[in-house]
């Protein structure tokens, strides 16, 4: 579900310049599976598909795997278009050492719709 | 080289606000009967940028639409230091009637966003005879904190930095990006703490309970109009104050929290209904 996060770094070269200074690894949990994500200076290195024994992390964002689903659909319906929207129906979990997420919160936020079909780009 | 002008003009003048004086800058535009406009937590005036340049509108009304001490171009007061700014309900309802005192401004329509949708709940309370009509966007009556707002100010998090990025989510992904995009630098642009500051009285202070009842919409008409893609002020809870007050709420499709601002073509349909009832 999360593993072609890998695949577009070149098309996210924008988004990376966001995050020039930021390098960490997070988890992805959709509950039944896991996904293990190391960024280094903004852009994705490497995508792990789990399932995991001893796997290290700064953080981890965790919501059932159809909450993932209402997510990343093209356009989401209300509550399931943000992951601060997501918490606040509290069917996602931050966890762990959050400063790297809430300092780079934009760029997360981006980088996870990046994986939406289409961008959802109107413009008047 | 031609350019494209705007209808609007800004000013600043010093207003006594508690006995305190403070520089406040505000734009307006249009003649006729006085509307003023309040912004969102941690952001300002620019928001209602549309509505100070919609010709049909300016018609009939003078938009006049504020910065809030601390906040776009007005001023912290004299000799202010950096500090735990925190706003609260009584001084937000006093930088409002000041600012209408000062300007003259008789039985205005007042119309307030998200704490702006808020404080109007308090105006009516208090003051319904003072207006002629009072409109809500994004009004709920109370919020309980959903995330840990102390992100928002510390010194090892850039504030504007994550306070664009807790806004932009709070729009609606069927939203004009170029709009999306402005609403999140104003927030971007922001001095330190404000938001944080604002949301002290978004989350706390100035979460009303059963004084809701004390509404009466016969003495002031009350409109609340609230975006589907709001996860702060939800349509929901906006539903649950009308049905309180015993009005109607407009939903507003493919908007989210700042209606006016990331989507004024959108917003504007819903918006010139509800003007054209106010005289």
């Amino acid at each position: 579900m999360f593993k072609s996060l890998i695949d577009d770094n070149e098309k996210r070269s924008q988004l990376s310049i966001m995050a020039q200074y930021l390098n960490t690894c997070f988890m992805i949990s959709t509950i039944e599976n896991e996904y293990l994500v190391n960024i280094e200076k903004g852009v994705v290195k490497n995508v792990e598909e789990g399932p995991f024994v001893m796997p290290s992390y700064v953080f981890k964002l965790t919501a059932p795997k159809n909450e993932w689903i209402k997510f990343l659909q093209n356009t989401p319906q209300p509550g399931s278009h943000d992951i601060i929207a997501m918490l606040r129906r509290k069917v996602l979990k931050f966890e762990g050492d959050l400063h790297p997420l809430m300092s780079h919160l934009l760029y997360f936020k981006l980088l996870l719709a990046s994986l939406r079909p289409v961008e959802n780009k109107i413009e008047n | 080289m031609k350019i494209e002008k705007e209808p609007i003009s800004g000013q600043y003048g010093k207003f006594k606000i508690d006995g305190i004086d403070y520089r406040i800058y505000w734009e307006e535009a249009g003649q006729g009967i006085p509307l003023v406009c309040l912004h969102t937590a941690g952001s300002d005036g620019r928001q209602y940028r549309a509505l100070l340049n919609d010709k049909k509108i300016l018609e009939r009304f003078r938009v006049i639409v504020f910065d809030m001490p601390w906040h776009g171009k007005s001023s912290p007061p004299e000799n202010a230091q950096i500090q735990n700014y925190k706003l609260s309900t009584d001084f937000y309802i006093s930088q409002i009637m000041s600012f209408i005192d000062g300007l003259e401004l008789i039985k205005p329509v007042v119309m307030g966003c998200s704490i702006g949708g808020r404080i109007i709940l308090h105006l009516a309370i208090n003051f319904p005879e003072k207006f002629r009509a009072l409109i809500g966007l994004q009004s709920a009556g109370h919020l309980d904190p959903y995330y840990d707002i102390s992100w928002l100010h510390r010194q090892d998090v850039h504030g504007g930095e994550v306070c664009g990025g807790i806004a932009y989510g709070l729009m609606a992904p069927t939203s004009p990006e170029s709009h999306k995009f402005e609403t999140m630098w104003h927030y971007m642009q922001s001095g330190p703490g404000i938001f944080k500051g604002d949301l002290f009285f978004y989350k706390f202070d100035g979460n009303i309970g059963n004084e809701i009842k004390k509404i009466d919409n016969s003495k002031c008409p009350i409109y609340l109009l609230t975006g589907e893609y709001d996860y702060s002020a939800t349509p929901e809870e906006t539903k649950s104050l009308a049905d309180t007050i015993g009005i109607e709420m407009i939903k507003m499709k493919n908007v989210g929290h700042f209606p006016m601002s990331e989507n004024p073509k959108e917003f504007l349909k819903y918006l010139h209904p509800v003007l054209n009832k106010i005289n």
